[in-house]
């Protein structure tokens, strides 16, 4: 009987690397043979290698469980999907299934949630870029807006008289809320002023009917006091331009921003601490609500979160291509995904699962993409056993903004399957091919090859 | 004699250069390896027992033995006549 | 016999305040086995066998909470546990969010919240400036190079550029003050904090909160002589009313649980805030060599005992840094390296 078999490895023992441990101890080594109860082998036997995966039942739980937070605390909460976090039909139409409506940023992603079938009237039109033609039509199909600037004002009313109607309109905000570095390029800032004279703006003009705030005061915010500073804010600022304008405000639209439990670079510890629950940043929103507003006033509170739902549900399973060894000795590994398609390996560090179980001891590695550009780099520090050729690595969470930021650099972008709540593996997006990036180009004719 | 004969090893694992005062740390399959280059054995020799003692192929032992010898050529334990 | 653990035992030329808070145990009414939990092999607190009966290697806390509570437990298990005093920032978090987790297996520990813990950031010293009624520096919180010049025009040189959490630098001209901008920025990122600088006298105040508004004792101290990286080498105590009248209100407004360091400037009549530190100081041994024993006092509380409060320290007490050494073998290290204990 043969012993096992692990790598040969020899460490050389440094102040400040002497812990035996490593920060992805031995003994806590993660091995994942299977998502969702499919086997990682099996996936990537149908669908190939690299590959997204997303599992429907995580989805849900996590949809689940911000919507309770929030409804549970306060009685008139909407949910509307944030379209650029993940726009894949088939990850739309599940949070649109369990009541989300749909936040749109670009006539693009406008289109996108129609075809769904999302009718204009479920739709929140927000961003600094709404093109004249949009507008129409969203004005036309009963979208809410959201207004970035004062030309878009003046659009609008320009939208009013070509329609006859008058659009219920938001105004966005940006606002200090303690947060650093502060959004103050979208919206109308609070604190100058700017905002109550975007108001009377609209009222002098006459042609529009303000109905909403809204504010979004970052991203990856992990500090929950910073949204009871909007929250209050902003019912400070309703009530103002309630009374002073006549305008009744009946949502307050707060954004999102919610963190997922990814490390984020830069921040020393475990997401498991570092990140607060939803549970948190929903009881700081909905006291700050209940103790701002007026008795029996109960606008609708929306929040437009989308990392804190999908990032989490999405798993991206890469395959170690080649070993090598860097002149510094340390152990440097070719996956066959990179930058390409992980977006947010620039300033996240996920977590590694390893699809087997790998002997021997942990040593410090790089992660390499597979890409012929040195910024190509997944992780530039970890601490994994020796990996054979062909391991998988299971890469998460991932399930936020990759599979909409991915771009069609050098490789075809990879297939993306959702299991369902009984197992079931679809395919949601096929991998790509030579046609996709070809479909829409031209040849001029004198520049065709005789080869 | 030779560097890697200066070595104080340990059943542990742990290596101790007298001349260097440098410490290391080795797994059970990297002081299998130490022991038979101390014993001047070739490549193609600890290749064999590597896959006669633990489990696995020739091929894969032979891949990782070059990737050790590289290890241990960094660090400046194999000189020129052990390689 | 309680068996303690505590971490910080890197007693090197930046210390941890581990081996401070072990003589303090050592020297207290309770008879107590010390553990010492590491980082890395070459902590010399590891080889301190006199305060440190055993040591262990502890996963780093970013390595994620299972890891370390798991640790935490085969010691508990393997050896007995009874409390942990943790005493580095970076661990903190960690050991309030799973003090009650920690409490349920028999290990105590006597810790500020959460919310407590979050006051050390320096954007939250005005706030609590306000509410103590004491002065803090002319403060910007700036996030680009553009707020930089437009803070350092406002508050005029020189300005203390600082890193939330970390670092502080003392700028004279804008090209100083930005290249500490960058590094702190490269380091410890977003946002920097620029201050005036305030000239006066630099005390701080040691003291272990007791959760309900009073505590267990305050020492007051001026560094006499620090080292180039800061570090406290000589010292003397001082009886400044000011200063203690305003940690106490420290204490009481916020309700201070566990122990915590209360540095300021002290210009004539006013207290500026520099910083609150929610654990020891690396020369909490001075408040146990004149009389105040805090590390026995937050051990006792964490037990469940009632910690003596009385806290009639004498000014004029002298507090000497020095360095020692001593010779062991290979072997020690060896097994550290090998087993992760000793």
């Amino acid at each position: 009987m043969k012993e096992a078999y692990e790598k040969p490895v020899i460490l050389k023992l440094k102040t400040g690397m002497m812990n035996k441990f490593g920060s992805s101890p031995a003994y806590i080594r993660k091995i994942r043979k299977e998502i969702d109860g499919v086997p990682v082998e099996e996936l990537v036997e149908k669908f190939g290698s690299p590959l997204f995966v997303f599992s429907e039942k995580k989805l849900r739980q996590k949809f689940r469980e911000v919507k309770n937070a929030f409804t549970l605390r306060y009685p008139n909460v909407e949910f509307s999907w944030s379209y650029k976090t993940n726009y894949l039909d088939a990850i739309c139409a599940v949070l649109h299934q369990e009541g989300e409506t749909a936040e749109v940023v670009s006539e693009f992603e406008y289109e996108k949630a129609r075809r769904l079938g999302v009718p204009g009237n479920q739709i929140i039109y927000n961003g600094p870029y709404k093109p004249y033609d949009s507008l129409v039509t969203a004005v036309k199909e009963g979208a809410r807006i959201n207004i970035d600037h004062f030309e878009e004002i003046a659009d609008l009313e320009k939208v009013a008289d070509e329609l006859g109607v008058k659009p219920r309109v938001g105004i966005r905000l940006n606002m200090d809320t303690g947060i650093h570095p502060q959004w103050s390029r979208f919206g109308f800032n609070l604190e100058s002023g700017q905002a109550l004279d975007a108001v009377k703006r609209i009222a002098s003009g006459g042609k529009l009917e303000l109905v909403g705030l809204h504010c979004h005061i970052g991203t990856f915010i992990l500090d929950p006091h910073a949204y009871e500073v909007e929250v209050r804010k902003l019912v400070n600022f309703a009530y103002t331009v309630e009374d002073q304008f006549g305008f009744k405000i009946d949502y307050l639209d707060i954004g999102g921003g919610f963190p997922s439990k990814n490390r984020l670079k830069g921040i020393y510890l475990p997401p498991e601490v570092a990140v607060p629950s939803v549970d948190e940043f929903a009881e700081r929103v909905c006291s700050a609500l209940l103790s701002s507003l007026r008795p029996g006033d109960y606008p609708k509170l929306i929040l437009e979160s989308g990392r804190a739902i999908v990032d989490e549900a999405g798993y991206l399973i890469t395959t170690v291509h080649a070993a090598k060894r860097l002149p510094s000795g340390l152990k440097a590994y070719v996956l066959d995904a990179g930058v390409n398609i992980l977006f947010t390996a620039f300033w996240y560090k996920f977590n590694i699962e390893i699809d087997r179980e790998v002997y021997g001891t942990s040593e410090p590695c790089v992660l390499y993409g597979p890409l012929c550009m040195n910024i190509d780099v997944v992780d530039d520090l970890t601490y994994l056993p020796p990996l054979p050729r062909g391991t998988r690595l299971i890469l998460s969470p991932v399930g936020a903004y990759n599979v909409t930021q991915w771009m069609q650099f050098i490789r075809y972008r990879p297939a993306v399957v959702l299991i369902g709540e009984n197992g079931e593996v679809d395919l949601i997006r096929e991998a790509e091919d030579l046609t996709d990036i070809v479909r829409r180009e031209k040849l001029p004719e004198r520049l065709k090859l005789e080869w | 004699m030779g560097k890697l004969e200066r070595l104080a090893i340990n059943d542990e694992g742990f290596i101790f250069d007298p001349e260097t005062g440098n410490s290391y740390t080795v797994n059970k399959t990297g002081l299998f390896i130490i022991k038979f280059l101390k014993e001047g054995k070739s490549e193609e020799e600890i290749v064999k027992a590597l896959s006669e003692k633990f489990d696995v192929s020739e091929e894969d032992a032979r891949r990782d033995l070059v990737d050790f010898m590289e290890q241990l050529r960094l660090y400046g334990l194999l000189e020129g006549e052990n390689v | 016999m309680y068996r303690v653990a505590v971490s910080g035992i890197n007693a090197v030329d930046n210390p941890g305040p581990g081996v401070g808070i072990a003589k303090g145990l050592k020297g207290g009414s309770l008879e107590v086995s010390i553990y010492g939990l590491a980082y890395d092999a070459m902590e010399p607190g590891i080889y301190m066998k006199w305060l440190f009966e055993k040591s262990f290697i502890m996963p780093y806390p970013s390595a994620g909470e299972e890891p370390f509570i798991e640790r935490l437990l085969y010691i508990k298990s393997n050896y007995g546990l009874d409390a942990v005093i943790p005493a580095l920032d970076a661990e903190l978090p960690l050991f309030i969010k799973s003090s009650s987790l920690l409490e349920s297996y028999g290990v105590k520990t006597f810790l500020p919240t959460e919310e407590q813990f979050k006051l050390r950031g320096k954007d939250h010293l005005p706030e609590i400036a306000e509410r103590i009624e004491v002065k803090v520096p002319e403060t910007r919180i700036v996030t680009s190079y553009e707020e930089l010049s437009k803070a350092v025009e406002e508050l005029g040189f020189p300005v203390m550029i600082k890193g939330i959490f970390y670092k502080a630098y003392k700028a004279f001209n804008i090209s100083q003050a930005t290249s500490y901008f960058n590094s702190i920025v490269a380091e410890w990122g977003y946002p920097i904090i620029v201050q005036q600088v305030v000239t006066g006298e630099e005390m701080n105040v040691v003291g272990v909160g007791d959760g309900e508004g009073g505590h267990f004792g305050l020492v007051g101290i001026k560094k006499l002589w620090i080292t180039s990286l800061g570090k406290i080498w000589t010292g003397v105590t001082v009886r400044n009313e000011e200063l203690l009248s305003a940690t106490e209100r420290f204490v009481s407004e916020f309700k201070w649980r566990g122990a915590f360091e209360f540095e300021c400037i002290v210009s004539n009549r006013d207290i500026y805030l520099i910083e609150v530190n929610p654990r020891f100081p690396a020369w909490v041994y001075f408040a146990t060599g004149v009389g105040v024993n805090l590390p026995d006092r937050l051990l006792k509380a964490a037990l469940g005992l009632e910690p003596e409060r009385d806290w009639d320290y004498p000014a004029g007490k002298l507090y000497v840094r020095f360095t020692d050494d001593f010779v062991t073998d290979m072997s020690e290290f060896q097994r550290v390296v090998t087993r992760g204990e000793n």
